[in-house]
């Protein structure tokens, strides 16, 4: 009975109150604190004369109006732009460079599992469930030979996430860089992953039942949700007790990047400095040398310039 | 420079998490990579904008005398940046530690000591932002990555942090655009507020603020330089050009680099816009009170980065120009595209629409800062073929060019010079691609580093740019490398020196100048610029 209402009630509403006021801080956190410059990191040809011409990718690297700024972001966001660059140096004779991209593979590989997993569970929190949820995951799900069928995005994101972890564990950079709570979100995220997958095709759970639960928790009917809680097996809690702590943990950590992707002053200006001056809104005056101060210091050699008639001549 | 070794080891390092959180000291900084401490001359004169440089200390002493309230002023300091920046915030907050910055640091490349790595540089500043602005660092201390802020760590600060170059190449590969320059300069200015700043660019700063450039050239001895490069010029083409100084009412104010009216191969470029001025007619004036186009005070705070840009606006206005041309320079165009009209807003009215006078080309995006690029101007003169232009007196050369890190990364100035030099040279090749445009590497002295006794450290981060010129060197026999930068031409010539590259460094505007055939020359030249024979035509 308390069981049940703890894992299955308590604790998933503590986690989401701590996931939306918490993220909702951090955000505010953010803009309030002001963008003094205007500093895009400009990776393609500005924009110029007319003769130089600038092509499709100048004008995402390297945006000058607001529409080809919005584009970069979608590129940033949705296929991880910058990170498609990734190319290494190594001390080769033939000063080749190697394709660093497969970080960009993981990555992708594990946003977008991530991504139509989250679609895919769009079933157990809404009634009707929605048509595109329904079709996607029909679409990358494995039918016929297997029983029950494969949710490939469930299966994938283990694997990427494994890559990702790999990489921490067994490359030296990027172990040297990695702190303890870089390895927890991965292992958390695994355990997630894993118990659902475990929960998916082997300790099956009354997928009703689960339903219900969420559906009477999202419509705050908690007495309801309380008695429902009890009926559903344990390997629930195991997963929905993971998710609350990445949801609680989520705030405080590095994966406040999906919110801040879309603040970063080096991606989201324009680089248009000089034709539409930013404003810093606390601009300090600073007192430096004015002509006149200037003037009184070396008056004896601006007064010889002057008498020259304000030019140089070569003596010959 | 026989002293160098014959093989440079790059001794690469993976230390545990643990062992990154614990700070490197001055037991361990290393000769050729630390900066030696403000001077109390510079101190005194900076006194508003940096307190407590004024003691008696030295980056190898165990004791820095830091003032009594160190810590407390050293985190309001902290404080006060995470309010007043927000990409300073938001990259304290949301690096996920991916590691695709990290082998994107020329210093990292050149030395292989870890805290070199972008993303360890930016935990230095971050890990002490865990620890006393965020919960999780409070909590769980070290277990978070979070540390205690103690002298040691405001030692190793002081170590790392002039071992950046401000280049931002890091940023062009962060998946989030996070920009250690940004946080390195925030970080510079949490320790002047300490009093913890190194030599070299206070001495420019002041002198700078004094007599209006960093070199502390007086009027007369600015005057002086535009008269023997005159003469110079004169000498090798016959024409004798009278050269406007601090004259009122001209078009155009022209500002270019102190650097450049003495040091050599910035003297041929520098001989270079005289020239190009003269031949297109060009109304425009040099400026003693604004002769300084670089700003080193953008590697050290917000405000002394106003202190010397101002200057330039307050002149245009003094003299009533129309607008700015700005010469060839590569963080004075971080200044003065992304820094200089925000800090001096709102401009002088006097100021008008930037319209280039020999071809009638608006120049639509400098609209509203009035300043326009030396690269761009020419290039928009020789596309109207306004000017005659001899590529063969550049056969000599075998040019290649590189890409300055802030006109590539905070401009996107790539095409405009390309064709002003493939306009005015017959040989060109361009270096492997990962090595140019936005992903050039710097030279290895840029962001406060163009001084002597960090030179290990400035000719290790320069090795990735020499390698990638040796591949062109062997391909193409490559003997030039053009650059629109003023410390890369300081810098390049002991990287040759210690690379052991056959190859000479020089200005776009040098190679514009050998291939510019002047109306009132009489005789065929013979020599270039830097009075070499010309070779025409020769292989
Ligand atoms: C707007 C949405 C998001 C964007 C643009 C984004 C982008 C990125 C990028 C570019 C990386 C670095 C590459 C990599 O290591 O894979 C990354 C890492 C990561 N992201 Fe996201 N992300 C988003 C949302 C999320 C969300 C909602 C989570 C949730 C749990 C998440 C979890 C992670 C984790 C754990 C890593 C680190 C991987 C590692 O440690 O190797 N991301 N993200
Ligand atoms: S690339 Fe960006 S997110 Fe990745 S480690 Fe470097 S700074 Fe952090
Ligand atoms: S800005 Fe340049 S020098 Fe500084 S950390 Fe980044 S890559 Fe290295």
């Amino acid at each position: 009975m308390i069981g049940g209402a703890v894992f299955g009630v308590v604790i998933p509403y503590v986690a989401i109150a701590v996931f939306i006021v918490g993220v909702i801080y951090k955000i505010i956190g953010w803009a309030n604190s002001a963008v003094p410059l205007k500093i895009p990191t400009t990776c393609g040809q500005q924009y110029t004369l007319p003769f130089l011409r600038r092509n499709i990718y100048d004008r995402f690297d390297c945006p000058q109006t607001m529409w080809e700024t919005v584009g970069r972001m979608f590129f940033e966001i949705f296929f991880f732009r910058s990170l498609f660059r990734n190319t290494r140096f190594y001390y080769a004779p033939q000063m080749k460079y190697k394709d660093a991209r497969w970080l960009w593979l993981f990555g992708i590989a594990f946003h977008y599992s991530l991504l139509l997993v989250l679609i895919d569970h769009l079933r157990f929190f809404m009634n009707p469930v929605p048509w595109f949820s329904s079709k996607l995951t029909d679409g990358l799900s494995l039918t016929g030979v297997f029983v029950p069928t494969l949710y490939l995005p469930g299966l994938l994101i283990v694997v990427a996430l494994a890559l990702l972890w790999a990489r921490r564990l067994f490359f030296g950079k990027e172990r040297t860089i990695s702190l303890p709570s870089d390895h927890f979100v991965l292992i958390l995220l695994l355990a997630i992953t894993i118990s659902g997958n475990l929960m998916r095709y082997f300790y099956k759970v009354d997928l009703e039942g689960v339903k219900e639960l969420i559906l009477c928790l999202s419509t705050f009917n908690v007495a309801r949700a309380v008695s429902i809680a009890d009926t559903i097996g344990p390997v629930l809690y195991i997963h929905l007790t993971l998710v609350s702590i990445l949801l609680a943990y989520f705030p405080f950590s590095k994966l406040m990047h999906s919110a801040g992707v879309f603040f970063s002053p080096t991606r989201n200006m324009p680089n248009d400095n000089r034709v539409h001056i930013h404003i810093n809104p606390w601009n300090p005056e600073v007192k430096g040398i004015t002509y006149e101060q200037y003037y009184e210091m070396y008056k004896d050699q601006l007064d010889e310039i002057a008498e020259n008639g304000y030019k140089v001549k070569p003596e010959v | 420079m026989e002293e160098q070794p014959e093989v440079v080891k790059i001794e690469q390092k993976f230390p545990s998490w643990r062992d990154m959180l614990k700070p490197v000291t001055e037991k361990d900084f290393k000769h050729g990579f630390y900066h030696y401490p403000i001077l109390k001359r510079d101190a005194e004169y900076l006194k508003d904008y940096i307190p407590f440089g004024t003691r008696d200390w030295d980056p190898l002493d165990k004791d820095w005398k830091l003032p009594e309230d160190w810590k407390e002023r050293f985190l309001n300091a902290f404080k006060d940046k995470l309010e007043k920046y927000r990409p300073f915030k938001l990259y304290m907050d949301i690096c996920v530690r991916c590691g695709a910055c990290a082998d994107k640091c020329h210093y990292y490349l050149g030395t292989g000591d870890p805290k070199n790595m972008p993303v360890a540089r930016a935990e230095l500043l971050r890990s002490i932002y865990r620890r006393y602005f965020t919960k999780s660092g409070r909590i769980f201390k070290e277990w978070a990555g979070a540390r205690e802020l103690t002298e040691d760590v405001v030692k190793e600060l002081y170590y790392y942090l002039y071992q950046c170059s401000l280049c931002r190449r890091c940023s062009a590969f962060c998946p989030y655009g996070i920009d250690t320059a940004e946080i390195v300069w925030r970080g510079r200015e949490i320790l002047n507020s300490i009093g913890v700043t190194h030599r070299f660019t206070p001495i420019s700063i002041a002198a700078c603020a004094r007599t209006g450039n960093h070199l502390g050239l007086l009027p007369g001895g600015m005057a002086g330089a535009l008269q023997s490069a005159a003469e110079d010029i004169a000498e090798i083409t016959g024409v004798e050009i009278e050269v406007p100084i601090n004259k009122k009412g001209a078009e155009v104010l022209f500002v270019a680099p102190s650097g450049d009216y003495f040091a050599t191969p910035h003297w041929f470029g520098f001989m270079g816009y005289i020239m190009f001025f003269h031949e297109i007619g060009l109304d425009y004036t040099w400026s003693t009170y604004a002769g300084e186009g670089g700003n080193f005070g953008t590697f050290q705070s917000y405000e002394l980065a106003k202190l010397l840009n101002q200057k330039i606006y307050h002149e245009a206005e003094r003299l009533g120009v129309k607008w700015i041309i700005g010469g060839e320079c590569g963080h004075m165009w971080r200044d003065k595209h992304q820094f200089m009209a925000t800090m001096n807003y709102p401009l002088p009215s006097t100021l008008e629409d930037p319209v280039n006078p020999i071809t009638g080309t608006y120049f639509e995006n400098a609209a509203e800062s009035k300043m326009v690029h030396i690269a761009e101007f020419v290039a928009d003169v020789i596309k109207h073929k306004k000017v005659k232009l001899d590529k063969s007196r550049n056969d000599h050369w075998k040019v290649t060019f590189h890409d300055s890190c802030n006109p590539a990364r905070a401009m996107g100035l790539f095409e405009e010079p390309r064709y002003v030099i493939q306009s005015c040279c017959n040989y060109f090749y361009e270096m492997p691609e990962h090595t140019i445009r936005e992903k050039t590497y710097c030279c290895g002295s840029g962001g406060g580093n163009l001084t002597e006794e960090v030179m290990d450290l400035r000719m290790r981060g320069g090795m990735p740019r020499a390698l990638a010129l040796k591949e062109v060197v062997k391909k193409h026999g490559v003997n030039f490398m053009c650059t629109i930068c003023a410390q890369d031409k300081a810098a390049f010539p002991i990287l040759m020196e210690y690379w052991k590259l056959p190859v000479e460094i020089g200005a776009m505007m040098e190679l514009v100048g050998n291939a510019l055939i002047m109306k009132d020359e009489e005789q065929e030249r013979t020599l270039d610029l830097r009075g070499n024979p010309l070779k025409r035509g020769e292989e």
